[in-house]
């Protein structure tokens, strides 16, 4: 089935539609990794985007559940080079095709992802429809342009647990989660440090969190900017200082705008595998995961009185990580992901001893 | 951190010769090395005895010396230079293992120096097998199970203990020689039993089998605070069991998912964590079982390799200048990243297109070896391809592999018709799947005849074990060219009714216009034609190291078909140099070395190079090289589609070897202007008539000959002319298929063979002249002023090849009268062809008369070897030339006669293939050259064999086997060898010959007559040189054994008379006083006044 992805400036690319029909609309974000297409898909933090691979081959090792990083896919649409045929991985379950079926969500293929990409990159973000109904220029561009007169829709009531949630059986130190999207891989690594997680939905107040006892509070990643986020931030602010946080990504935004910094909005976000993060003062530095198209201005947060900068982006200097001994806090606005074989982030082994003190 | 300023003077080693293993890459990154450390503003000191590399040129390092790779010189170098450290990382397996021993023997430590980039605990750590092993358990990662036998006992207990299948490897046998895959018990003892007694020591090594495990790769790299990021994954197409040289390979790996990638990377930080490089780079290759995720380490190259060049054209990621700064303490985010120009290289390349590796291989030049692709590598040179899909980049790379096909097949040169694969026999079908279950270098084509009988992906994978993946993808080109054969044409003339979407699917999946045109039965024109009228065009899309994440300042370029071009031409005048391809015997780095030079004057000149070329292993295809690189086939339709988008002023062809002169043709009749020698003086010089007849006109001998195109014509030919004749094909390079034929029987096969070779152009018998000199002339014009930049005398004799002789410059025997005799002739014939840029002669003298060979209006394979000796850049200047500068303006107006003395040696590749005789003859066999440089003959010579790797002895016992025309030659060489102190053994026919001159020798018997024979000696280390002329086309069975021991045992050799002499004169010199060292600058000063 033919499909049509075309951009609110206009310009527009021709593919063939697999996995649902029908018509979608969202943010357009590209990334850069060669692989981890279900992990992206089912990653809360994408909801509503619709995703385009750089990496042009797609679905050769196929799907299988337990990469998925939440319950479903969340992106509205997602854009491909090109789809493999067969699946070939001894882990693989499902192909692609399938599993995009199964989620009905609206992909595309044969699209030239370059040119895509590189037309995203000059312009900035960009909202684009994707229909395989309707190809008509004008009609497409009055349907984006109602979307971004619509009020943005809040994904956190989706995307949170709706209650309280104890996690698996570990009998360690209580650790709170505040839901705003977390992933699979996150809760495995905490897991694996030994810590009795309980999830809370997005807006629990403070009191209600402090009540459960925690040792320590994550506030997890999910969608920037969620319309949701805005009313929590006075629930986040009454939590500082009473228990050591852990901040992720977008959980890292909200903390920051609850203390009074300013999350502003990048030309062009970090979406990619490959991001260098660096200490200002030294040449030691991570490769890191990252997935953000906003971040903490790092005048506002210089202003913060006992918050301390301690990574930047090395190629565009965005404030990556910053911490607070008084205020035993860590935020961080990269992916903590796995380094591989089941082991832990260090940033999760740092937020333990600050846990310990 | 700020460099290091506690050391000023690096020296390098380079690799050497070009070699199976170690071709033009470790040029490529010895030259980006001497590049950074310049830029760092170190003094550097260089040491390589390949003269044809870009690295050795005099700009390069500070200080270059062209001598032997050995303990001896470099230490000599040493002392001289006193250099503050060593960077062994960059010369391949031969500078890190020069620089390790001299670590281990104390050397290093006795002059200060130290070793940068790789310290000896990190060398150690990845070379020793067993401290490999262990350190790679205490960081818990799997190494397949093995364990070392002595007896058939204890190998048995082995195995048993490890479980089967398993593999047998036996101590020390050459290729793989002994070795066994065993699934069972009774299988296994008989394995051991045969393994131990071939094992020379016996000792075999009993492994766990991961035979058709997946083989991926990482490149990593390291710096000094601990920074490390990955360069790229690699995925072998062909799984273990074939070494990853000859394994075709994609980048970034297909079939990982993403926590198994995550795994790998955290496992190649571990390990290059442990082995404990501080500032450089590492390869790390892992096995992995399919069917389980499984892991074990296979090897880690604790330097620069092939694959690291390999990764670094795949990703455009500068590998080799980045691990030389973290060598000299510079830090990951310190160095920029050029190729952005934005980010620095603390982050990790990502790429938005598939990258293909194909490999070339040799085979036709060695028909007795086994074709078989196993853990000893045999491919000489690589091409590498760049597509939007894998298919793409699959049907690009065999495209450039410049062996006359298109594509994944249907390109009309199928050697299985479609016809009979259609309703295919049953040998048939046992030989496709034979040919699919043992690797080998036709793989690639059979996979698709095995598709195209039907064999579903699952079969396939089980007897390739190639990933479903690519099968799959092999089978969507099938299908296509299914379909596109539909509107098949009854006549070519028909007009095309192929529908465009079809095209543009076929297009998308790099189906060459040859492929369209050959199943639509249409011309090739044609489907241009085609395509043009329906705006089909090829655009051209970035290698940016970031998927397209920033706006690349230095990107180069691959095609493709897709909706947006950016290839950006700029407005400024430019030129395009095509590029040589992948190596091979034949064509390799000598002229990769002139397009560098030619991108090198461009620049000079102010004018855009844009270089077209495949090869990842070379310097031409470096991003700073030219102004502008095409990564991309060079095929008349690759090309033509990059002078559409650039429109150049011109384009140069003389300097890529055979590859862009036979294009040469085509492109000028598209209308394309080639720089240089006219094309219809080109012609004169290639066309046997033509050529004859310009010979006539200016009164110059040629040896008498004949065009034919069959046997009868042959053979009337060659009685006219009188045996014995020189048989060969036209319109090649590097001899293939040439013969020397004696009789009428032997013609008949080798005119057979060479009409296959030659296809469509005749066949040429020539006149051979027994026993005359060879003489090689380099030249260089303007089309006024011409000079001779070097006469190269061979010391062979006439009948090997020139690219395998040795040749002396300057000559040594030829006397004034018959030098001004080459000169007249020389000169002459530059004028009369009225030679822009470079020309090549070849002539054969004879009783002081002087014949002319052969004419080549183009650059010939000792170009860089003259320019070295004569300290004129030939190829910078013949380009200079072409674009319309004078040589009176460039200031070179004058053969320059040097005082020095240069020897090219060539190097072989017998020790690969086992079973090949090593004996010379007028088709070219060898990989490499190198040079030996001194003051006299004798010396320059002796240090041209030492390079080539020739352990020649001092003393000890040389054993003596000639055929009945030398024996009178031989004696006063024997002559010698005893007078210098060395003990003589012969064969019956030879020892008489010399005891008849009073020559004491000691018999010995042949080698079904008795023992102990030569082999026996020869295996207990007794004899220490070998000289064996070859009775004949076909020689006797004791001579092969001989020669074929020789070289497993790595003792010196020589088979011919004038080789024998010149090496016993070498010895003797070498005797009286100990060899030197002296640099090429140094040899340059001496030289009067010279352009540069």
């Amino acid at each position: 089935m033919k499909a049509i992805l075309m951009l609110e400036d206009g310009h527009s690319f021709n593919g063939e539609a697999f996995g649902q029909a029908g018509e979608s609309i969202g943010e357009v974000i590209f990334n850069t990794a060669v692989v981890g297409y279900q992990e992206m898909l089912t990653d809360p933090a994408n909801a509503g985007k619709i995703l385009v691979m750089t990496y042009p081959l797609i679905g050769n090792y196929g799907c299988a559940p337990k990469f998925n990083e939440s319950k479903k896919i969340w992106v509205s649409g997602l854009v491909i080079k090109e789809k493999s045929r067969i699946f070939s991985n001894w882990q693989a379950k499902s192909s692609l095709d399938d599993f995009v079926k199964s989620e009905k969500l609206l992909s595309i293929q044969g699209i030239d992802t370059r040119t895509l990409t590189v037309h995203l990159r000059n312009k900035g973000g960009a909202l684009g429809i994707i229909s395989t109904s309707e190809f008509e220029k004008k009609e497409l561009l009055a349907k984006i342009e109602v979307f971004r007169k619509n009020k943005p829709k809040s994904w956190l009531p989706e995307i949170s647990v709706s209650k309280p949630t104890r996690l698996g059986k570990v009998r360690g130190k209580r650790v709170a989660i505040l839901d705003l999207g977390v992933t699979k891989s996150v809760i495995k690594q905490l897991e694996s440090l030994g810590f009795s997680l309980t999830l809370f939905p997005y807006n629990t107040t403070a009191h209600e969190i402090l009540k459960a006892k925690p040792k320590g509070l994550v506030i997890s990643g999910g969608p920037e900017q969620d319309p949701g986020l805005k009313n929590i931030e006075e629930n986040i602010r009454a939590l500082v200082n009473k228990l050591p946080i852990l901040a992720i990504s977008a959980g890292f935004q909200v903390l920051a705008s609850s203390l009074g910094a300013k999350v502003v909005k990048m030309k062009l976000g970090h979406r990619g595998v490959n991001y260098p993060i660096f200490a200002p003062t030294s040449y030691k530095g991570e490769i890191t995961c990252q997935n953000h198209s906003y971040s903490v201005d790092a005048a506002s947060l210089n202003k913060i009185k006992n918050i301390k900068i301690t990574a930047n982006n090395l190629n565009d200097r965005t404030v990556e990580e910053v911490e607070s001994k008084k205020m035993k806090i860590i935020a961080i606005q990269y992916n903590p992901s796995s380094p591989g074989f089941n082991e832990v982030n260090s940033v999760f082994k740092r937020f333990g001893k600050i846990m310990e003190e | 951190m700020p460099r290091r300023k506690d050391i000023k003077k690096v020296l390098m080693i380079g690799s050497g010769p070009i070699i199976i293993g170690q071709a033009c890459e470790f040029d490529y990154s010895g030259s980006q090395a001497c590049k950074a450390l310049k830029e760092e503003g170190y003094f550097t000191i260089l040491i390589n005895s390949n003269p044809a590399t870009i690295m050795t040129d005099p700009g390069l390092a500070d200080v270059t010396y062209i001598e032997p790779l050995n303990i001896d010189m470099i230490t000599k170098i040493i002392a001289k230079e006193k250099p503050d450290a060593i960077l062994p990382t960059l010369g391949g397996q031969t500078g890190l293992n020069l620089a390790f021993f001299l670590m281990k023997q104390g050397i290093l430590k006795k002059y200060g120096v130290e070793s940068i980039g790789a310290s000896v605990t990190a060398i150690s750590c990845a070379e020793d097998r067993e401290l490999f092993k262990k350190a790679m358990q205490e960081i818990g990662i799997d190494l397949p199970k093995s364990g070392i036998a002595n007896s058939v006992e204890q190998g048995m207990k082995i195995g048993l203990n490890i479980g089967f299948p398993l593999i047998l490897r036996p101590a020390y046998c050459l290729g793989g020689s002994g070795g066994a895959i065993v699934y069972n018990k009774e299988e296994l003892e008989k394995a051991l039993d045969k393994g131990l007694e071939v094992s020379p020591v016996r000792q075999i090594l009993v492994e766990e089998s991961v035979l058709g495990w997946k083989e991926i790769e990482f490149e990593v790299m390291r710096d000094c605070v601990d920074n490390v990021i990955m360069i790229t994954s690699m995925e072998n197409v062909d799984p273990m069991g074939v070494h990853t040289g000859d394994s075709m390979v994609v980048a970034p790996a297909q079939t990982l998912t993403a926590e198994e990638y995550n795994n790998f990377v955290n496992l190649s930080k571990k390990i290059i964590r442990r082995v404990g490089i501080t500032g450089g780079g590492a390869n790390i290759q892992f096995g992995q079982n399919p069917d389980n995720g499984r892991i074990v380490i296979i090897e880690v190259n604790p330097r620069l390799s092939r694959s690291s060049a390999l990764a670094s054209k795949a990703t455009g990621f500068p590998i080799a200048r980045v691990a030389t700064k973290l060598a000299v303490g510079l830090t990951l985010p310190e160095v920029m990243n050029q190729i952005t120009g934005k980010t620095t290289s603390f982050f990790e390349p990502t790429i938005d297109y598939c990258v293909f590796k194909i490999c070339r291989f040799t085979f036709e030049k060695f028909p007795k070896a086994e074709r078989t692709l196993n853990t000893s590598m045999k491919a000489v040179g690589e091409a590498m391809s760049i597509g939007r899909n894998f298919k793409e980049a699959l049907q690009k790379g065999i495209r450039s592999m410049e062996i006359s096909r298109f594509g994944f097949g249907c390109d009309g040169k199928d050697k299985i018709s479609d016809e009979a694969l259609k309703k295919p026999d049953e040998a048939l079908t046992k030989s496709i799947r034979d040919k699919i279950r043992i690797p080998n270098d036709e793989r690639i084509f059979y996979l698709r005849y095995a598709l195209k009988i039907g064999l579903s992906i699952d079969e396939i994978y089980e007897f390739s074990k190639i990933d479903r993946w690519f099968i799959d993808n092999m089978k969507q080109l099938v299908e296509t060219e299914d379909k596109i054969r539909k509107y098949k044409n009854n006549k070519p003339e028909e007009a095309i009714t192929l529908p465009v979407e079809l095209l543009i699917a076929a297009k998308k999946d790099g189906f060459s216009d040859r492929q369209i045109s050959y199943l639509l039965n249409a011309k090739e024109e044609a489907v241009r034609e085609y395509r043009k009228k329906n705006n089909l065009k090829t655009v051209y899309k970035l290698v940016d190291t970031s998927a397209g994440e920033f706006n690349a300042k230095q990107p180069y370029f691959y095609s493709t078909q897709e909706t947006q071009d950016e290839a950006r031409p700029s407005k400024n005048k430019k030129v395009v140099i095509l590029g040589g391809g992948p190596n091979r015997i034949g064509q390799g780095i000598e002229f990769d070395y002139c397009c560098c030079h030619a991108a090198y004057a461009l620049k000079e000149e102010g004018i855009d190079s844009i270089m077209v070329n495949c090869n990842p292993e070379t310097v031409s295809t470096d991003y700073d090289t030219s102004d502008r690189l095409y990564f991309e086939p060079l095929t008349q339709e690759d090309i033509l589609n990059i002078i559409e988008v650039e429109k150049p002023i011109g384009v140069i062809v003389q300097f890529g070897g055979q590859t862009p002169l036979n294009l040469a043709v085509p492109l000028r009749k598209a209308g394309v202007s080639i720089l240089g020698t006219s094309s219809d003086n080109i012609d004169i010089a290639e066309d046997r008539k033509r050529f004859k007849h310009m010979l006539e006109k200016l009164n110059l001998r040629q040896p008498e000959s004949g065009t034919v195109f069959t046997f009868q014509e042959a053979k009337q030919a060659a009685q006219k002319i009188g045996y014995p004749v020189l048989v060969r094909p036209s319109y090649v390079l590097g001899g293939r298929a040439m013969e020397i034929v004696y009789d009428e029987e032997l013609l008949e096969k080798f005119i057979k063979e060479a009409a296959e070779v030659s296809g469509e152009h005749p066949v040429l018998i020539d006149k051979f002249l027994e026993d005359a000199i060879e003489v090689d002339v380099d030249l260089i014009g303007d089309s006024e002023t011409f000079v001779i930049g070097g006469i190269l005398e061979h010391i062979e004799e006439a009948g090997i090849h020139s690219g395998d002789s040795a040749m002396a410059l300057p000559t040594f025997t030829l006397s004034q009268e018959v030098l001004n005799q080459i000169r007249e002739a020389t000169y002459k014939m530059a004028k009369e062809l009225n030679v822009v840029g470079l020309m090549n002669v070849q002539y054969a003298v004879k009783d002081g008369k002087v014949f002319v060979l052969e004419v080549n209006p183009r650059a010939s394979r000792t170009v860089p070897f003259v320019s070295k000796v004569i300290g004129v850049p030939l190829a910078k200047l013949a380009t200079k030339i072409m674009l319309g500068k004078s040589l009176k303006e460039l200031g070179f107006t004058q053969e320059i006669i040097t005082k020095h003395v240069a020897v090219k040696e060539s190097v072989f590749p017998f020790n690969r293939f086992p079973g090949v005789d090593v004996i010379l003859g007028p088709e070219m066999k060898s990989t490499g050259e190198v040079m030996g440089l001194d003051k006299d003959f004798g010396r320059a010579y002796i240090k041209s064999q030492l390079a080539a790797g020739q352990n020649l002895p001092k003393k000890g016992n040389c054993f003596i086997s000639v055929r009945d025309r030398d024996k009178r030659a031989v004696v006063f060489i024997a002559k010698k060898l005893k007078d210098i102190g060395f003990n003589i053994y012969a064969t019956l026919g030879t020892s008489q010959a010399l005891e008849k001159s009073g020559i004491p020798v000691k018999v010995l018997p042949r080698l079904a007559e008795g023992r102990p024979n030569v082999l026996d000696l020869m295996k207990d280390g007794k004899i220490q040189w070998v000289i064996n002329t070859p009775s004949g086309r076909i020689p006797r069975q004791d001579e092969v054994k001989i020669r074929s021991q020789v070289i497993l045992y790595n003792i010196p050799y020589t088979t011919t008379i004038s080789g024998a002499q010149a090496t016993v004169n070498g010895i003797e010199a070498f005797l009286k006083k100990d060899l030197q060292v002296q640099s090429l600058q140094k040899y340059h000063k001496g030289l009067k006044k010279r352009p540069r």
